[in-house]
């Protein structure tokens, strides 16, 4: 059935396209998507997977790219830290199912993040384990880069459970 | 090997069609065109038999004498039509067929782009690449 999902999906965002003029719209309208289906898929993984909590942000970063990715879409991106800090990671994918049948993005639509919905879901996610997050592609095969490159950058330190009980 | 090769739509009208010479192009497409006459009557002629792999393949259209014609046509009545220089008498029939199959295969792949509307003029370059090996092979 991986088929039928990724013709789904083709057929969901040739549908935006027509209805949306704009690639920004395009590209916010699947973001907005994948922010409902991330917030609901995360009860549905941590109940699948049965994972411990996460200690850091970089361990949280490999239980989505090993765990996470590996359940959904079959694929295991690989994770590297992109900053000093540690909380801006990248995850690479080699192989996108999602992108199996389209060959190239059309003329008209340069700047079309095809799996942006992939972003929203991971915001998603992460929002429900209040771990807020900025997620977005660095580099994306189709727009003719050499890998498919998802940045995370979480934004503020997850609330310590011990102070908020006062 | 292959001079020329057309995909045709189920309405009858070019999807994609390249040759080999590009001076000759239009006694190409005209051959192409007047191919689909025979395309037609082959069709007709099995009517409600069973469709499977082997009546897709049609054969032999019609030979001249620089060239034969051969056609194949999918269940969704979309045709391709191969013409091959007469003189290349090596070719044998199931080359025939696995070109064929190779062509249908990429042509579903082209359907399953999201961003391809059936009906369009075919603009994919992996298809071309196809198209392009099959051309080549006698050089």
């Amino acid at each position: 059935s991986r088929e039928l999902f990724v013709l789904t999906y083709g057929a969901l965002v040739a549908q935006l396209c027509k209805e949306y003029e704009k690639d920004e719209d395009v590209n916010a309208c699947l973001d907005r998507m994948g922010y409902s289906i991330g917030t609901r898929l995360i009860d549905d993984f941590l109940a699948r997977s049965a994972v411990k909590k996460c200690r850091s942000y970089s361990e949280t970063a490999d239980m989505i790219a090993q765990v996470a990715f590996k359940m959904y879409l079959g694929i295991t991106p690989s994770v590297s830290c992109s900053s000093a800090t540690g909380n801006e990671f990248s995850l690479i994918l080699d192989k996108n199912p999602l992108v199996d049948f389209v060959e190239e993005l059309p003329a008209e639509r340069a700047s079309l993040s095809y799996c942006n919905l992939l972003c929203g879901v991971i915001r998603g996610a992460l929002e429900m384990v209040h771990l807020a997050a900025e997620v977005t592609f660095l580099q994306d095969r189709l727009k003719g880069d050499a890998v498919t490159e998802i940045g995370i950058t979480f934004l503020r330190k997850p609330e310590d459970r011990k102070h908020r009980r006062n | 090997m292959a001079v020329c090769i057309a995909v045709i739509a189920k309405e009858n009208y070019p999807l994609y069609i390249r040759s080999i010479p590009t001076e000759n192009e239009l006694k190409f497409h005209y051959t192409v065109h007047t191919s689909l006459d025979v395309v037609d009557e082959k069709i007709s002629a099995m009517g409600k038999a069973l469709v499977d792999q082997r009546e897709l393949y049609l054969g032999l259209l019609y030979p001249t004498e620089d060239y034969k014609v051969y056609g194949y046509v999918t269940n969704s009545k979309v045709k391709f039509v191969m013409v091959v220089d007469s003189s290349n008498t090596a070719l044998r029939d199931n080359e025939i067929r696995s070109m064929f199959r190779k062509l249908h295969n990429s042509y579903t792949d082209i359907m399953c782009n999201p961003f391809y509307n059936p009906g369009d003029r075919i603009h994919s370059r992996a298809f071309d690449t196809m198209v392009n090996s099959m051309m080549m092979q006698v050089c």
